[in-house]
């Protein structure tokens, strides 16, 4: 399980994140939401060890994940919201990188890349510069890279993007497989249909603080509302859409 | 003046003013240069150290000049002076082309851009031609600010009535003009004819490696051309293949041709400055204009993602998986991110130098040659520059925004880190270095001498690579020196002066050493304690060390506190 308590980051002490807590059980998808500058990826980052946290502790399997970072990143997969890659490298030439960054059997790892790359239609434009690719590519070479080393905690933030509709379809039901198989996954998205399609429970963050963590089935029958899309504009949404979307309209035509 | 510069700039097409302000700032090539260069910054700085160059320039001949009284030395420096400014002025000329690689050829950006425009083809060759040479001419007239004004007076400095000694003046800057003409010319034809007769892929590739072979060929001829400094050494046979092949010569020629002060048996080195002047800028505009009919087409039907070379791009394995991993990817931001590797050419050029003039020396060579400093000192700083360069190109990152990746794999502990590093050093510049000495070394004797000179050699690399290890607890090509934090040249250089005078007393014990075998074995014993006394260090260091990583800075969310 991955456990956050009271965790917070501030910037220049403006605060990002703050004073978050909750918890990722193994064999669930935790959806976590928020508008855009909410902090969740900021929280990704703080959960991955890219940046340090201002205050609060992180758990994984009820240990401290300071108390033995390598052996905790060793059982992360991480997909960043930004596909950054080294793109001077070959897809092929960049996972076998991370493989070997990460320590894994050459030849093991060589067969699971491979078959990766096959199942996410890559094996093709496997020796093609990264700098060519589409972003959907590029996601599905950081979606292999995270789940190569068969990790416990898996966290996807905004794992569709750039991806078309058959892979979609396909991550859908891979991210529901890796839970039932035991991972503990924390999903990020703006997707929310499809949050509501493949999560057991969600998190959602506004302004940076926790203003829900409950089941969705929960928080339909507390809120009586029908959707999580309801929801969440209920609880993260401040500005009136339909207006909005009338004044900008207006604003082309006046 | 302004005015007049103003309306004339005015009566130009507005789409090629538009387009040459554009071209210009982008004529420096980004990649080459550094990840966020600041164009017109670099062009000030560029342009004040050329200026600079040429007053020392000035004033060192004019103090030569006025000092030396004997006639025969002062013909002598006048030469060497006269020959020196046209070098060196072709290698700036050269270096400029070499950074603003490409810029006239229209990229993918351009075409996609402006082939929807209703701008004609033409006008986006000139504009980028124009930007080009402006730059160019920057370089030519800055270098040559205070020398080409004041040194041609006493370059030309003949008998005769008083506006005769101007007459060398217009020879002097058409010589540098033509010289720069040539030889940017040159790189166009080259790139232009390239880029007609091959596929637009293979074509991009092979330009990359032109571009470095250019690099190479520019500062390897300036600092192996031997200077021929006398009238005797101009006139004997021997010498005849250097002013035949050598460029700086030709326009050397041509110049005291129009200027009246070339002997005729010499007049056959000016004509060859024309005629290839003639035909490099012939070429040039030809293949100029093909490309531009041929290669925008091209550019617009090319693919996005192009095939990459397969498994084919194999590089060696080194150790275990870490070692692995940075030494491949070392090599490979090495050879295919254009900044490191016109980075890297320019200490592999004072390497490849050294190595032609000991080639030379063996070619001239009739008999095996007795081992000496002759060997002892190219092998020597053929080391220390593939080392130290290697250890600073390290520190120009690839993508710091990439960065996260090695640190959310980093599950094994510093020092593996620092030993992958080392491996990686070793492996890219001590044993080619070390390999290319060895191979140079074959016809010196006695050869047990000579293997024993391999043998400090070898250790004087793994000495060189243990202390670049010093305090770089980083993964290459990912962290940059910033600014203010170190001066990456100013340590290089600074280095470099250190390691020379330590050299030179060592490779003055090393050829006794080499001649006694208690002293030669004590040599050894010395080496191998640094190398594993600074190998222990290093190892003990990095056990302790953080890996960094350096990375964009988080946002950071800021307000501007109006309410307080």
């Amino acid at each position: 399980m991955l456990e956050l308590r009271s965790v917070s980051k501030r910037f220049s002490g403006i605060a990002a994140v703050d004073d978050v807590s909750f918890s990722a059980r193994a064999g669930e998808v935790t959806g976590y939401l928020g508008p855009n500058g909410s902090g969740k990826s900021t929280t990704m980052k703080m959960i991955t060890g890219l940046i340090e946290r201002s205050e609060g502790h992180i758990f994984f399997q009820g240990k401290p994940i300071e108390d033995d970072l390598i052996a905790y990143k060793r059982r992360l997969g991480y997909v960043p919201e930004e596909p950054y890659l080294y793109t001077h490298l070959s897809g092929a030439e960049y996972l076998t990188m991370v493989a070997q960054l990460r320590d894994l059997p050459a030849r093991q790892s060589a067969e699971r890349i491979d078959g990766m790359l096959r199942l996410f239609s890559l094996h093709g434009d496997r020796h093609a510069s990264i700098s060519g690719y589409s972003k959907g590519m590029r996601q599905k070479v950081l979606l292999i890279a995270a789940l190569m080393h068969n990790p416990q905690l898996i966290l996807l933030d905004e794992p569709f993007s750039g991806l078309d509709v058959a892979s979609s379809l396909v991550l859908r039901r891979l991210i529901q497989e890796l839970a039932a198989r035991g991972k503990v996954v924390l999903f990020s998205s703006h997707e929310l249909d499809t949050v509501e399609r493949i999560c057991s429970r969600v998190v959602i963050l506004h302004h940076g603080k926790l203003v829900a963590d409950d089941s969705i089935e929960r928080l339909r029958s507390l809120m009586e509302l029908p959707t999580l899309e309801k929801i969440f504009s209920q609880l993260a949404v401040e500005q009136d859409t339909d207006r909005m979307a009338r004044e900008i309209v207006d604003l082309i035509y006046a | 003046m302004h005015d007049l510069i103003q309306r004339l700039v005015a009566r130009l097409p507005l789409d090629f003013r538009v387009l040459y302000g554009q071209f210009l700032l982008r004529v420096i090539d980004l990649e080459a240069l550094s990840i966020q260069a600041d164009v017109p910054g670099f062009l000030g700085q560029f342009a004040g150290v050329l200026i600079m160059l040429s007053l020392v320039h000035s004033v060192v001949t004019y103090v030569g000049y006025v000092y030396i009284t004997e006639a025969h030395e002062r013909m002598a420096f006048l030469l060497h002076i006269q020959h020196y400014l046209i070098a060196t002025t072709m290698l700036v000329v050269g270096l400029a082309t070499v950074i603003s690689w490409d810029a006239t050829f229209p990229d993918r950006r351009d075409v996609m851009v402006l082939s929807s425009l209703p701008i004609a083809p033409r006008t986006i060759l000139l504009a980028k031609m124009a930007a080009s040479i402006g730059v160019l001419g920057l370089a030519v007239f800055t270098l040559n600010v205070a020398s080409g004004l004041m040194l041609p007076l006493i370059l030309g400095a003949q008998p005769g009535p008083v506006l005769g000694q101007f007459q060398s003046i217009p020879a002097w800057w058409f010589a540098l003009i033509a010289a720069s003409a040539f030889l940017y010319g040159s790189v166009l034809t080259v790139q232009g004819f390239t880029a007609l007769l091959l596929p637009r892929r293979i074509f991009l590739r092979l330009s990359a490696f032109l571009q470095l072979a250019a690099f190479g060929v520019f500062l390897g001829v300036y600092f192996v051309q031997p200077s021929l400094t006398t009238p005797a050494a101009l006139a004997a046979p021997g010498n005849q293949w250097i002013l035949a092949s050598s460029p700086s010569y030709w326009f050397w020629a041509m110049f005291n041709q129009m200027n009246g002060t070339l002997p005729a048996q010499l007049f056959w080195v000016a004509h060859r400055a024309w005629i290839w002047l003639g035909l490099a800028v012939s070429g040039a505009v030809l293949s100029m204009m093909l490309c531009y009919l041929r290669t925008m087409k091209k550019t617009v039907e090319e693919p996005d993602l192009v095939p990459g070379a397969g498994s084919f791009s194999w590089v060696p394995r080194v150790g275990n998986s870490l070692q692995n991993a940075v030494a491949q990817f070392s090599i490979r931001s090495l050879t295919r991110c254009r900044q490191h590797r016109v980075a890297y050419a320019f200490y592999l050029a004072f390497v490849f130098a050294l190595a032609f003039s000991l080639l030379r020396t063996e070619t001239a060579a009739t008999a095996p040659i007795p081992l000496s400093l002759v060997l002892l000192a190219p092998t020597f700083l053929m080391m220390l520059f593939a080392v130290m360069g290697l250890r600073n190109v390290f520190s120009l990152p690839i993508s710091l925004t990439a960065n996260w990746v090695l640190r959310t794999t980093q599950v094994r502990p510093p020092e593996k880190y620092v030993a992958a590093t080392r491996a990686t050093l070793l492996l890219f510049a001590v044993a080619p270095a070390w390999l290319l000495s060895a191979a140079l070394s074959l016809r010196f004797r006695p050869v047990i001498q000579v293997a024993g000179h391999l043998v400090v050699l070898a250790l004087v690399g793994c000495i060189l690579a243990e202390v670049c290890l010093i305090g770089f607890y980083k993964v290459p090509f990912t962290c940059s020196f910033l600014p203010g934090r170190a001066n990456v040249q100013l340590t290089f250089w600074g280095s470099v002066m250190v390691m020379f005078t330590v050299f030179i007393p060592c490779m003055q014990f090393e050829q006794s050493a080499l001649h006694e075998a208690n002293k030669f074995g004590f040599l050894v014993c010395i080496l191998v304690g640094c190398a594993l006394a600074l190998f222990a260090y290093n190892d003990h260091r990095g056990k302790s060390a953080v890996i960094h990583f350096e990375e964009i800075p988080d946002e950071v969310i800021t307000t501007l506190k109006l309410n307080a």
